[in-house]
């Protein structure tokens, strides 16, 4: 232990025992985290439960006007970039370089396809006048099929529900550059790759927190 | 240097199935809404299947499985807080006589 400076891997911090020891306690971190964001989200599922349980009739009215099969193809999109991140990490325990880079940029890839059709998605109700809260503004043909008083309500919850989970998806894209301009160095190997393995737990939450989303939205008709 | 622990690697068979798994829930969960079950039915499939869905992405995406058992217990921890939560929101929100006074 005397010259443990020259023994232990270069990325081990001193305060750590070993490597192994500081792996599990940047992924306990991440959990805390996860478990922050579960119960961040948390809030904004509670009020849909609240609204959904004072007016049953609303949901199943303003959700025809989610498109439901562009909301199954971003499901299939999230969950093949969730696939995707789990083969990264794979390739990162395996020392394979270059899987890593490849399953990263497929990553950043369908991410950003999933922000694209979210895109058309806002773009396409705002057009209507399907808007939130105050900025409930509807064409006639929309007013006449959803004449719901509270249908407003609805919009706002949808919005700020997609909202955030768009914005994790914009942060995850980030990260997700951030590893793999650092997989480019050479910086990941099977020894040490924590980076990849808690931004792949933040990633699948995000995955988690749509499979939750597109059925309570999308699905109920 | 302590002994040294091997950490799971996922087999891409593994991680395969677990995508191609997710993709036929999805598959299900849109047909099933498509049935156009009666009121508690409906939302209680969809609930189901996607609690399915999680399960199997927290088990085999976020290696819970292999993991550390304190790990599940966090994520098990945060569920049992968020059931509390929309619990308590319930006992008042579900008994009131006028829903939103002046709203």
């Amino acid at each position: 232990m005397a010259n443990h400076s020259a023994t232990h891997p270069k990325h081990v911090h001193h305060h750590f025992v070993d490597s192994n020891q500081q792996f599990e306690s940047a992924k306990l971190g991440m959990w805390v985290f996860l478990v922050n964001e579960i119960l961040f989200f948390g809030g904004l599922f509670c009020a849909y439960i609240v609204f959904r349980a004072w007016y049953p009739e609303l949901f199943t009215q303003a959700a025809l006007e989610l498109n439901t099969f562009w909301g199954a193809v971003n499901t299939v999109v999230l969950i093949g970039s969730s696939l995707t991140v789990a083969m990264a990490i794979r390739s990162a325990q395996n020392n394979q370089k270059r899987g890593l880079e490849i399953n990263l940029l497929i990553t950043i890839l369908l991410a950003c396809v999933f922000l694209v059709i979210k895109y058309f998605e806002y773009e396409h109700k705002l057009h209507l006048g399907i808007a939130p809260g105050t900025f409930w503004n509807p064409t006639p043909e929309i007013a006449a099929v959803l004449d719901h008083p509270k249908a407003n309500i609805f919009f706002g919850i949808y919005y700020m529900m997609t909202g955030v989970h768009g914005l994790h998806v914009i942060v995850g894209i980030g990260l997700m550059i951030w590893l793999y301009m650092r997989a480019r160095k050479g910086h990941f190997n099977s020894e040490y790759y924590t980076p990849v393995e808690i931004t792949g737990l933040y990633w699948h939450l995000v995955d988690l927190i749509w499979i939750f989303l597109f059925p309570l939205l999308y699905l109920i008709e | 240097m302590s002994e040294h622990h091997e950490h799971h690697i996922a087999s891409a068979m593994q991680l395969w199935s677990i995508g191609i798994a997710l993709l036929i829930l999805t598959v299900l969960t849109v047909t099933v809404a498509g049935f156009g079950l009666p009121s508690p039915f409906d939302i209680l499939t969809a609930m189901a299947i996607a609690l399915t869905k999680a399960f199997l992405v927290a088990a085999f995406f976020m290696g819970l499985y292999w993991d550390t058992k304190f790990n599940s217990l966090l994520l098990i921890g945060a569920l049992a807080f968020f059931i509390l939560m929309v619990s308590i929101t319930l006992l008042d929100t579900l008994y009131r006589d006028d829903i939103v006074p002046s709203f």
